[in-house]
């Protein structure tokens, strides 16, 4: 009878607390399974990182040859870019490629930020509702349909504003135009702008909606208006996050390629003008993929400008996570 | 629902399975028919006349797929070299550098960079009766020193400033207009502009522009007339001071013509080349050879020049 009932446990009571022996081994499965999945995510987190640190290697192996013909400061310094003459200057690139990030950002960030506290504080739901899929679908875009859109839609404006503004600010340098055609840096700035703009709304959006609504509660119920509530409750705690989803948008505008190649003129000239024409860094590396193997260094050249904009990029990410951790006294950003 | 997302995730693994065994290239040795799949990238130049040649050469042989795209010619060259595409178009001279790294190239046609203006043009009368020199054309592209339409012309009166254009892109049309001006791609002045059809584009939307353009891109395909609102600027090859009737290329025959007898200069005037990693086989071999026999009849039409034929013989010489 025993062996019986021995029996009749054995095979309904895998989950009796009476037989420890499985229940254990459960256990134990379970410790190999939460270890495994440690690992796994662990992998995870660090593969990326490998990669970057990979592509770094990469870049400065095939940029080696170069930089024993030319030094690096001349490389970053110079300013004439004649690969067949042996001259590598890539500051007119740098320069381009900063200038028109920095339009794009005057010019996205700060409606940006005001579409994303409408959506997230003052939009009723089914405005929200309608908007976000639509800011949604304008990420996903590819960027040569915004190139043929600045082409089509904004060289030509720019082109009619670019003599008028001059006329008008002048005596600002930076207004000044010499430049008959549209093709220009405010042309790429515009175009960046629309491109990054998704971007940073939907950053924004998510992190004044993530502050918790008692700050908000509160501070209506003392009488402090909607404005006054966003300025003084919801702003300050969302700080670190919008800043977290300008850099994004500035990374992303430092990087993109064919959209602005499209629009910019691409003149390797330091420009001293929103309507000069630039040369921005991922143009020439996508202009001249081309001639790669023609020229002796050439690649060697091309991948440095791939690595020289890496640096920006990271420069640029590391200085602003330094600076946030700055304003917001944390190290999480 | 995890059933769903398995049965999903097996018809896309399925589906990925099939559409990979769809590639693959081979020349049917017993039936002796031709199948499999060319890919093609490169120069904007020779894109009309090989999607010509695909389509008929597919006519010919239905199991052959091909896949052109257009990308400039120094696309083609790195396309080619990398093993990316089969065969690469290179609108211009083939560079020891490129040969030494594997590149084999055949030379397939021939046509021509032309110096393109707006039909706008605030001095088209005197440009079309005059002509550009070279040392003119020199001085706009490459040293800066005409900078006004007047200069150009010998009217300081008008004040009109050249808007320069080049190609943005590596690419044989800007390629072989430099070496027609006596320097390289990087020497030529201008605003930069994304491929043949970004710099006509550009130079019809600008009365005081300048531009060169492939032949084939020029001229309107149907009409053979230049493109509506541009309009081929004349050398004045002779240097004569007058645009004589044999420089003035209004129509595309004429500059067909022109090119085939010699009288329009060669650089700009250039051959076309097809070029491969290592000499070709199978196939491919069999379309570039197909190209330089058959494939000749639809030279003319596209708007293209024949090569010689001395010079066809020698491509196929060094294909065996």
């Amino acid at each position: 009878m025993s062996s019986e009932r021995r029996g009749f446990r054995f095979w309904l009571g895998r989950n009796d607390v009476v037989h420890n022996h499985p229940s254990q081994n459960r256990n134990n499965l379970r410790k190999i399974k939460e270890r495994i999945a440690g690992r796994g995510f662990f992998l995870a987190t660090w593969f990326p990182l490998a990669v970057l640190l990979a592509i770094v290697i990469a870049l400065l192996v095939r940029t080696w040859p170069l930089l024993g013909v030319v030094s690096p400061w001349e490389i970053l310094s110079g300013q004439t870019w004649k690969p067949l003459q042996g001259l590598f200057g890539m500051f007119p690139f740098i320069a381009g490629t900063l200038w028109v990030t920095l339009v794009a950002m005057v010019l996205a960030v700060p409606p940006c930020l005001l579409s994303a506290i409408y959506l997230a504080e003052y939009a009723r739901p089914r405005v929200r509702e309608a908007a976000k899929p639509l800011l949604d679908l304008l990420a996903a875009i590819p960027s040569v349909v915004y190139g043929v859109w600045g082409l089509v839609a904004i060289v030509p404006l720019v082109q009619w504003l670019s003599p008028r503004v001059s006329g008008a600010f002048g005596f600002l340098p930076f207004l000044r135009s010499s430049n008959p055609t549209g093709f220009s840096i405010l042309a790429g700035g515009i175009v960046l702008a629309v491109m990054v703009a998704p971007f940073i709304i939907a950053v924004t959006y998510e992190v004044l909606r993530s502050v918790p609504a008692g700050g908000r509660e509160a501070s209506l119920a003392i009488g402090a208006t909607r404005w006054q509530t966003i300025k003084y409750a919801v702003l300050p705690q969302s700080r670190a996050g919008i800043s977290a989803g300008i850099v994004f948008g500035v990374s992303r505008a430092l990087g993109e390629t064919m959209a602005v190649l499209m629009v910019v003129g691409n003149v390797s000239k330091v420009p001293s003008s929103i309507f000069d024409p630039a040369y921005p860094l991922p143009a020439l590396i996508a202009n001249n993929y081309g001639e790669m193997m023609s020229i002796p260094l050439y690649d060697s050249a091309l991948l440095g400008a791939a690595l020289v904009l890496l640096l920006v990029v990271l420069f640029f990410n590391i200085i602003s996570a330094l600076a946030l951790r700055r304003i917001t006294g944390r190290t999480q950003v | 629902m995890n059933k769903r997302v398995w049965q999903a995730t097996v018809a896309i693994l399925i589906l990925a399975v099939v559409l990979t065994g769809c590639g693959g290239k081979s020349a049917d040795q017993q039936s002796g028919e031709l199948s499999g799949t060319i890919t093609i990238s490169g120069a904007w130049a020779l894109y009309p006349m090989m999607t010509r040649w695909a389509e008929e050469f597919k006519k010919l042989n239905p199991k052959v797929e091909f896949d052109v795209s257009a990308g400039g010619a120094g696309k083609g060259m790195t396309d080619a070299l990398s093993d990316i595409v089969d065969i690469g178009m290179v609108s211009r001279d083939i560079t020891p550098e490129e040969e030494g790294k594997g590149a084999f190239w055949v030379a397939v046609t021939k046509d021509a960079v032309l110096p393109v203006i707006n039909a706008q043009n605030p001095v088209l009368q005197d440009l079309l009766s005059k002509g550009l020199t070279r040392q003119a054309l020199i001085d706009i592209y490459i040293t800066g020193q005409i900078k006004t339409w007047g200069e150009a012309v010998g009217r300081p009166e008008v004040t009109t400033p050249i808007n320069v254009y080049t190609r943005s892109d590596a690419a044989g049309a800007p390629e072989t207009w430099a070496k027609y001006l006596g320097k390289k791609q990087e020497d030529l002045l201008g605003l930069g502009v994304f491929g043949d059809p970004g710099l006509l584009d550009a130079v019809i939307k600008d009365p005081n522009g300048i531009g060169f353009n492939n032949l084939g891109y020029a001229f309107d395909n149907q009409t053979g007339n230049p493109v509506a609102g541009a309009v081929v600027l004349p050398i004045d090859v002779n240097e004569d001071g007058k645009a004589d009737a044999d420089e003035v290329l209004e129509t595309k025959a004429e500059t067909v013509q022109a090119v085939a007898t010699g009288k329009y200069p060669s650089p700009p005037a250039r051959a076309e080349n097809l070029v491969t990693n290592g000499p070709p086989t199978g196939l491919i071999k069999a379309f570039i050879e197909w190209i330089l026999n058959d494939g000749q009849k639809f030279v003319d039409e596209a708007g293209f020049v024949q090569l010689t034929k001395e010079q066809l013989d020698a491509s196929m010489q060094k294909l065996k």
